[in-house]
């Protein structure tokens, strides 16, 4: 009984933003152009607070040894992600996940790879203080923005507080993050479905059929996000560093510690449970949340350790069936796809994306100084 | 000190005195010398010992125990004010930690119980300025090097597993070893047959006596573990330069100070005690290897010891609770000789050898 309450909660937690695509719609799959961004109503958009995030994306000052920005490991010529299979995480640390792109993750009802943050503000945060992520401490960070007079002005003119405050850092991330979403206008299946019908390949078309037929990926990757922002377990195979790289070995003993397992996972196993850290339950163990297939041309690698290098990778994987694991999905089964649907699949992967990545270039990120009274009140008094 | 001394112990300060030719001091040398060394577990001592010199220890792994507490300088760090973690800089002197076993309080403001070394080996290694680490992150980073592992199953016991808390106590006890070394005051205060320079005699009757020393710095450490204002001079660095003002702010706001971004001095034991009558007030610093810690003061704003001692004799700056001396200059340079004599030869300590990480066997 118990556990079928939670696991109830558990799917009405999760399943808020898959009602998007079962919403009935003329196109399979619900497919369609990304419809305006959801903003929560505690947080409110505007140009400043967007500015406001915009700067502190890029500011290094908030990890712990200001070595390490948002930036850092969501970098906008690498597909506002990471080149590296496992992110790079704080220094002396490796992460022992892909960092993944934050391009449409707006759309995400649930943030990281395993639904542990309920929007981008948590996330913002999780990755700010988490020690393989960013490493900071909050009242550190806070205390660094409030001796950067840029700051302390935008602050006060976005949240009308006299000092900076860190959960409002927060926020203005998000808030930027929510900007950084795909263009309809450029992308050829968004063209495409608007009627353009040279906007896609005749190869990508190809794919298409194969995408919500044959190879079936619309069961998961439906809708306008291309994702049923439900969690999967596919058995996507180990990545060689968990085997290789004592950081990685290091990392994933800490995750499973920090995150409370039982003392038989942390001492005879280094898997990663996925949305089962969330859950409790076992039944979630190595489930991850359905990647967006927007802008994949820009954010390689792939998966939630970035295991596979290429699209073609992915796709030879779901084509055997997927791999070994627990609670493998039973939409997963061998497609017996050619070399040419293969491609054609690819083709039509690639279609999803812009036609050029979207770039920022970094801005200039304020100074600290002095507080102002600070030299005057520090005289013996 | 035990029974026996404490009966000894007037007579043998008042014969030291009177050795001096001082029988008009009214005070007796409330001084005392280093009792026998800490009785600690070997093997949790030398994992300790390892432990200080280990920068995985820190956040980065960059940054050890030893970073801030150098042996060379009797584990003080020889800057004015300590650099603290990788993006930080912090607004007070790094203190020296011989015989730190010793000291009743901790930290400048006393903010620690000196009871507790365990205790406070974890707030520096977890702290965002000084070591910025996470406990469970170092303990699975030793678990993951073998030799150090090996050490940890010696201290510990063969089934032991790296655990956080533990690995303060094994810092906490390589620290109990750590001892300042038997000095001229020593043998003077045990009542050995020594030879004092004239300079050394004049200046231990003035520290009893007309230098008032004593009245604070007293005990085995030459402190009494209490907090004091003397008006030292703010270091203007703490508002020129806006990461050391951001530690400093930081540290008022995690002590709780009401409206701390008011705050730009360094409050001392007011962030503890929440008393304005404690503003500006800092734990009487131990004497004992003095001449390797410098520069002096909680805020390095003195670089030797002739400017401390004339310090003392203004009596202090502003707001200080100290009264002028009046000393001439050859009683402060036969004060400075004094307390040069409370610092022996540093013994080399040698560095544990850096190991490197091996890989465990993967579960599947």
């Amino acid at each position: 009984m118990k556990q079928h309450l939670a696991r109830g909660l558990a799917a009405l937690l999760l399943a808020t933003a898959a009602s998007l695509a079962a919403a009935a719609d003329p196109v399979p799959g619900g497919f369609g152009p990304l419809p305006p961004v959801s903003i929560p109503a505690d947080n409110p958009m505007s140009a400043a607070k967007v500015e406001l995030g915009r700067l502190l994306f890029w500011d290094k000052r908030l990890s712990g040894n200001a070595s390490t920005s948002c930036a850092s490991c969501h970098a906008p010529q690498t597909g506002w992600g990471e080149p590296e299979a496992l992110s790079r995480g704080y220094p002396g640390t490796r992460h022992w996940r892909n960092a993944q792109t934050i391009l449409n993750a707006a759309y995400y009802s649930r943030l990281f790879w395993d639904g542990a943050a309920d929007g981008l503000e948590q996330q913002a945060q999780s990755a700010a203080e988490g020690a393989v992520a960013g490493n900071g401490e909050a009242a550190m960070m806070e205390m660094r923005l409030r001796l950067v007079p840029e700051y302390v002005a935008r602050f006060r003119e976005v949240f009308g507080t006299e000092w900076p405050r860190i959960h409002h850092a927060w926020q203005a991330i998000a808030a930027f993050q929510r900007t950084l979403v795909s263009d309809a206008k450029k992308v050829p299946f968004d063209r495409w479905l608007a009627g353009d019908a040279a906007a896609l390949s005749r190869e990508a078309q190809r794919g298409y059929a194969l995408f919500i037929g044959k190879a079936g990926c619309v069961q998961c990757h439906g809708g306008p996000l291309l994702s049923d922002q439900a969690f999967h377990a596919l058995g996507v195979p180990r990545h060689a560093q968990s085997a290789s790289n004592p950081l990685v070995q290091i990392t994933a003993r800490w995750q499973n510690l920090q995150r409370g397992v039982s003392e038989a996972q942390y001492k005879g196993s280094d898997d990663d449970l996925g949305l089962a850290y969330l859950t409790r339950n076992p039944a979630d163990a190595g489930r991850f949340r359905t990647p967006s297939l927007r802008e994949l041309r820009y954010t390689a690698p792939y998966m939630h350790n970035g295991v596979f290098a290429t699209l073609r990778d992915v796709v030879d994987f779901f084509d055997r069936g997927g791999g070994e694991g627990p609670n493998k999905a039973p939409q997963l089964r061998p497609l017996g796809l050619g070399a040419t649907e293969k491609k054609d699949l690819v083709a039509f992967l690639e279609s999803l994306s812009m036609d050029q990545p979207l770039l920022l270039a970094p801005p200039r990120v304020p100074e600290s100084k002095p507080l102002a009274d600070g030299g005057m009140n520090a005289r013996p008094r | 000190m035990n029974g026996w001394q404490r009966k000894i112990w007037p007579l043998l300060t008042a014969g030291v005195l009177a050795c001096l030719g001082s029988t008009a001091t009214a005070q007796s040398l409330r001084l005392e010398p280093l009792p026998p060394p800490a009785k600690v577990k070997p093997e949790l001592a030398k994992l300790g010992w390892h432990l200080f010199f280990e920068p995985r220890l820190s956040g980065d792994g960059s940054r050890s125990c030893a970073s801030c507490h150098l042996p060379s300088r009797a584990f003080a760090d020889g800057q004015p004010l300590s650099r603290g973690y990788n993006g930080t800089e912090y607004f007070r002197n790094a203190p020296g930690l011989l015989s730190v076993r010793l000291k009743t309080r901790l930290m400048w403001d006393g903010r620690l119980d000196g009871a507790d070394l365990p205790t406070a080996v974890r707030d520096m290694v977890t702290e965002a300025h000084f070591m910025n680490a996470d406990g469970r992150l170092i303990q699975e980073r030793i678990r993951q090097v073998p030799e150090l592992l090996a050490l940890w199953r010696e201290a510990f016991g063969a089934q032991s597993q790296p655990y956080g808390p533990q690995l303060f106590v094994a810092i906490a006890e390589f620290l109990k070893t750590l001892d300042s070394g038997d000095t001229l005051v020593d043998r003077v205060l045990r009542g050995d047959k020594v030879a004092l320079p004239a300079a050394v005699r004049a200046g231990m009757v003035l520290f009893a006596g007309k230098g008032q020393c004593v009245r604070c710095h007293n005990g085995v450490l030459g402190t009494d573990g209490k907090a004091y204002r003397l008006g030292v001079p703010e270091n203007p660095a703490i508002a020129d330069e806006p990461l050391r003002m951001i530690t400093l702010l930081r540290h008022h706001a995690t002590m709780g100070v009401p409206n701390y971004m008011a705050e730009r001095r360094d409050p001392g034991s007011y962030v503890v005690s929440k008393d304005p009558a404690d503003r500006g007030r800092f734990v009487t610093p131990a004497l004992r290897g003095l001449t390797h810690t410098g520069p002096y003061m909680h805020n390095g704003m003195f670089a030797t010891l002739e400017e401390v001692v004339a310090f003392h004799d203004q009596g202090g700056g502003p707001g200080s609770e100290l009264q002028p001396l009046g000393l001439s200059a050859g009683e402060r340079a036969a004060l400075v000789a004094f307390l040069r004599t409370w610092s022996a030869p540093l013994p080399a300590m040698a560095e544990p050898p850096a190991y490197d990480y091996w890989l465990t066997g993967s579960a599947r």
